[in-house]
């Protein structure tokens, strides 16, 4: 299994861009170090079906009803979008 | 090596003091009163000091998604639209130990671009920002430590962050979404469209000449549309969410179809109340997403202590997402909830939330009596408040968050004033709000304490108290100046004594309209004051006084840039009066056209981007069915002409007086020539230091200026209580408050004075050429709107009282004198009294605004040049509080040269 950082795992509260907390430990983290192993994967538009990467952290969300279908971005949090889907 | 202006002057047997009644001691003086929040408090605090500005595009994702589907609706529901799905999706977290939840953006200083006002000022650096995201490699510890030393700013790219404004961090990833979501409303923004219609008013191109030359600070069409004004949260805390939406529903029922003999906007009601059931369910959706995240951080965790404040966390959120709350803490988390709401409905700075103390006061007294929560309790919620509030940022450009701002979001608290009865307002909680300001310094809250002869002496000692914290809060301000402001300006629109009991400061210091609801609380009615006005942080905003005075001694032509701004006068300005008429000719032409190009924005705003949530809170909106862009708040003539650098106009003026006109020293050609050649001194920005006394004579600067410009210093000076120069300040305000009645807003109301400088004394300073009371060119003008010109007010504190109350502040929004006091000055019991003294003498000359900073300079220059070793420090600048290391140079540079008065 791929090994996540800290800002794609659940367990994690970002505090700002570079940082956040460790809601099991109580740590502070840095968002783009490794997470340990077992912890909760984020839903992120780079997680779901629905996202189709054009290019460099930029893509499409296949489920939006905009035509044409309406921009995503990769590290988009999707805790609260009714359309995300797990590959 | 080049000689200082100080050094200057000493040479020449002149002494340049910055302290006055006495002498500082030569060790760094710290402040007397030093407190602790509680635990809980603290380590929220210490988070939030290593924490930088972050920026998300998460909002406005989803709004510009929902946006771009409903082109064809009408606009007041597209918009509502749009926040019910931004609202609906914003992600929550919650971070362990805190009691209050819920914020602006997915982190816990986080903030998010609002194209759809601008978008323009950061796709102007389209092709950097891309650069910047495609280049960054990993974070580097050490470069991140780095930015901690400008506490939460972000100047900077470094590591996976890229930097905005010079004050947000965007994470890498992002960049590419921020730049096709602005893409998308190119052309379309207020700003964009205010603009193309902006240009149709005759004399705009002398509009866009003020805005290059930095005779105007901002555009406050697109810039801040809303803000320096009091939100009201009564129809939250009084009927629950679920109350709104069923006022709402039926209201439609009775409007749908009906003009109701408004065959203008009669017909609106329907859609507006439409809009406003759509953004609440945003809202409710929002409240649940937190209630959720609570439950699953309750279900992970393994402390039971924590695990249950979880529990109740999300308790709380499910029952006030739909009721009104029934306690303290619930009453408390609703008004945090609302007044993000509100925040991120538009871009704001200065939503204040008014008299809390009041609002909040029912849920404290039942609670208290019931035994449902301790004082102490109640101070820690307070205290976690100011964590919350200090948290909040807005997301603007440079000019404005940097410039104006100094990153300040003024979430003012008043305290004291009078209840709707006339008798004093004060309670129990509001002597908690000051402990808790003490126990908790931090920008958020400012406090600012409505001054009457009524209110009672122990909280009047309390407030210095708080104020020896340094904290440069409470802020005192006339309760009966502000009454006399509000029933003369909003007379019109129906403002009786009642009402005007009712005001709150909204933004750092501008007197904003409030009225009265009854609140009910278990068969128990209170009725607590709220804001029912129009934001006053529209209008004509920070014109330049001492750079019109530039432009009138240069007929018309801009001696920094050479441009033209104004037609040329071609007048010889042989006398006094031919020179203050041509100045006051040039400044009405500058406000006029600057108010009609500024009402043009704001009806783009007011048709496309209105307030739906801030509307609804309002009196009278969900009465009447008309929102803020259909007058539907009860108070509407908010807009206003704000002034900068009155002192330093004033300070140039008798100089100008006394040397070419009265006493014929110099003629006007040689002063003009001094003033072109700065005195034979560098500028400012050369030197990188904004302050007189450090400015350096240039290698080829021989003495042919040195007489005339000791002359120049030595004239007299405000703040002295010297009628020479006071004079001219009574005439200037007997001319500029009655001028603004000229202007009219796009609501069809007289516009009024408004006299803060926020920090536009430093950036407007810096624009400027040295001026004829011997300032030198770039260095900041006088702070506020009443201070004296650092090192020039010699005569004391009771002197600077009668220079600044020498005019009936009563026909201004406000007047704002700050002054610096060593910490030793006020020493003990004694000087608490001393303080209030100075403080009540001052309020009893007619004064409105009166502020004090307690710092030792010694303090701040050491600060400048060791900012890691202060992260926490605070100052006053004009009207807030700031962390000194979030402050500009020029700001910074101008506060350490303030005048400190050993003595009061």
């Amino acid at each position: 299994m791929e090994m996540l950082t800290y800002k794609d795992t659940r367990n994690y509260a970002p505090i700002d861009v570079t940082k956040g907390m460790d809601l099991l430990t109580r740590e502070i983290v840095m968002a783009d170090t490794q997470a340990p192993e077992g912890y909760e994967i984020m839903p992120k538009c780079k997680f779901c079906k629905n996202f189709k990467e054009t290019d460099t952290f930029i893509g499409t969300c296949e489920a939006s009803m905009n035509e044409p279908r309406f921009i995503a971005y990769p590290d988009m949090t999707a805790v609260t979008c009714e359309m995300y889907e797990t590959m | 090596m080049a000689k200082t202006l100080k050094a200057v002057l000493a040479d020449a047997g002149i002494p340049m003091n910055f302290q006055a009644g006495g002498q500082a001691p030569d060790q760094l003086i710290d402040r007397e009163i030093q407190r602790e929040p509680h635990p809980r408090v603290q380590k929220l605090k210490h988070i939030f000091m290593g924490t930088l500005s972050s920026a998300s595009n998460e909002f406005p994702y989803w709004y510009t998604r929902e946006y771009m589907l409903h082109d064809n609706d009408v606009p007041v529901l597209r918009r509502a639209k749009s926040l019910k799905t931004a609202f609906a999706h914003s992600t929550p977290v919650i971070i362990p130990g805190e009691l209050l939840t819920m914020r602006k953006a997915p982190y816990f200083r986080g903030s998010f671009p609002m194209p759809w006002l601008s978008e323009g000022f950061y796709m102007a650096k389209e092709d950097e920002f891309y650069q910047e995201a495609l280049k960054r490699g990993s974070a580097s510890v050490d470069e991140h430590s780095k930015f901690g030393q400008g506490g939460g700013n972000v100047p900077n790219s470094f590591g996976k962050v890229v930097s905005i404004a010079g004050k947000f961090g965007m994470r890498q990833e992002e960049i590419p979404a921020l730049l096709k979501l602005a893409r998308l409303w190119y052309g379309k923004s207020v700003d964009d469209l205010g603009n193309r219609y902006e240009k149709m008013v005759p004399g705009y191109g002398t509009k866009e000449k003020i805005m290059r030359n930095i005779v105007c600070m901002f555009d406050s069409g697109f810039t801040l549309p809303q803000g320096r004004e009091v939100i009201n949260y009564y129809y939250p805390l009084e009927y629950g969410f679920d109350g709104i939406i069923k006022i709402a529903r039926e209201m439609k029922d009775k409007v749908a179809g009906r003009a109701d003999g408004d065959g203008m906007v009669g017909m609106n009601r329907l859609y507006n109340y439409e809009a406003v059931i759509y953004v609440v369910e945003g809202i409710q959706s929002w409240i649940h997403n937190y209630a959720k995240e609570a439950r699953r951080l309750e279900s992970l965790e393994a402390d039971a202590h924590q695990k249950t404040e979880f529990k109740e966390m999300a308790e709380r959120l499910e029952w006030i997402a739909h009721n009104p709350p029934r306690t303290f803490i619930e009453a408390f988390q609703m008004i945090e909830t609302v007044h993000i709401a509100v925040l991120n409905e538009d871009a704001i700075s200065g939503m204040s939330p008014g008299r809390i103390g009041q609002v909040l006061y029912p849920y404290f007294e039942q609670d208290m009596e019931a035994g449902r929560i301790t004082e102490d309790e109640v101070i820690e919620l307070l205290e976690l408040d100011r964590v919350f509030k200090t948290s909040i940022d807005c997301f603007a450009s440079v000019g404005v968050v940097g410039g104006v701002l100094s990153g300040n979001t003024f979430n003012t608290v008043s305290i004291g004033g009078l209840d709707k009865e006339g008798k004093s307002a004060v309670n129990r909680l509001e002597y908690l709000i000051l402990e808790a300001g003490a126990n908790n310094a931090m920008p958020q809250s400012t406090l600012s304490l409505l001054y009457d002869e009524k209110l009672p002496e122990d909280f009047l000692l309390l407030a210095m108290e708080v104020i020896k914290t340094g904290a440069g809060y409470p802020a005192f301000m006339s309760n009966q100046i502000a009454q006399e402001f509000l029933k003369n300006h909003y007379g019109h629109e129906g403002m009786n004594v009642e009402d005007a009991r009712a005001w709150a400061i909204g933004g750092c210091l501008e007197t904003s309209a409030c009225t009265w609801k009854p609140l009910h609380l278990n068969g128990k009615e209170y009725w607590i004051p709220g804001g029912a006005g129009q934001p006053t942080s529209v209008g004509v905003h920070f014109v330049s006084m001492p750079k019109i005075l530039e432009l009138t001694l240069f007929n018309g032509i801009d001696q920094k840039t050479g441009e033209t701004v104004f037609a040329p006068h071609d007048k010889s300005l042989d006398t006094y009066e031919e020179l203050f008429e041509q100045f006051k000719t040039y400044w009405k032409e500058a406000v006029d056209i600057l108010a009609l190009t500024n009402n043009i924005q704001h009806d783009i705003w007011r048709k496309n981007n209105m307030a739906v949530f801030n509307s609804l809170l309002k009196p009278d909106c969900l009465d009447k069915g008309h929102l803020i862009n259909e007058l539907g708040y009860r108070y509407n003539a908010t807009f206003n002409v704000e002034s900068a650098g009155t002192i330093t106009l004033v300070n140039a003026m008798a100089a100008l007086k006394k040397l070419v006109y009265d006493e014929k020293e110099v003629n006007l050609k040689e002063m003009k020539n001094a003033l072109k050649d700065n005195f034979g001194f560098k500028t400012a920005q050369e030197i990188n230091s904004f302050s007189l006394a450090d400015q350096e004579k240039r290698e080829d600067g021989d003495k042919k200026w040195d007489k005339l410009h000791f002359k120049t210093l030595q004239a007299p000076k405000y703040g002295n209580d010297d009628p020479y120069a006071d004079n001219i300040l009574l005439d200037w305000e007997n001319f500029f408050c009655p001028d603004c009645k000229n202007y009219e807003s796009l609501y069809g109301h007289p516009m009024y004075p408004c006299q803060i400088s926020v920090s536009t004394h430093g950036a407007m300073g810096s624009a400027t050429i040295a001026s004829p009371d011997g300032r030198l060119a770039g260095t900041t003008f006088a702070d506020a709107s009443m201070s004296a010109y650092p090192g020039t007010d010699k005569n004391g504190p009771f002197a600077l009282l009668n220079s600044a109350a020498i005019w009936d502040h009563a026909m201004s929004q406000n007047s704002q004198l700050n002054i610096k006091i060593h910490p030793t000055a006020i020493k003990g019991v004694e000087g608490a009294k001393k303080l209030l003294d100075l403080t009540r003498a001052y309020m009893r000359k007619g004064g409105f605004h009166i502020q004090y900073n307690v710092v030792d300079s010694k303090v701040l220059k050491d600060a400048q040049k060791h900012p890691e070793n202060y992260r926490d420090l605070m100052v006053r600048v004009a009207g807030f509080t700031q962390y000194w290391v979030e402050i500009g140079k020029s700001v910074q540079d101008e506060l350490i040269a303030r005048t400190e008065y050993e003595g009061v």
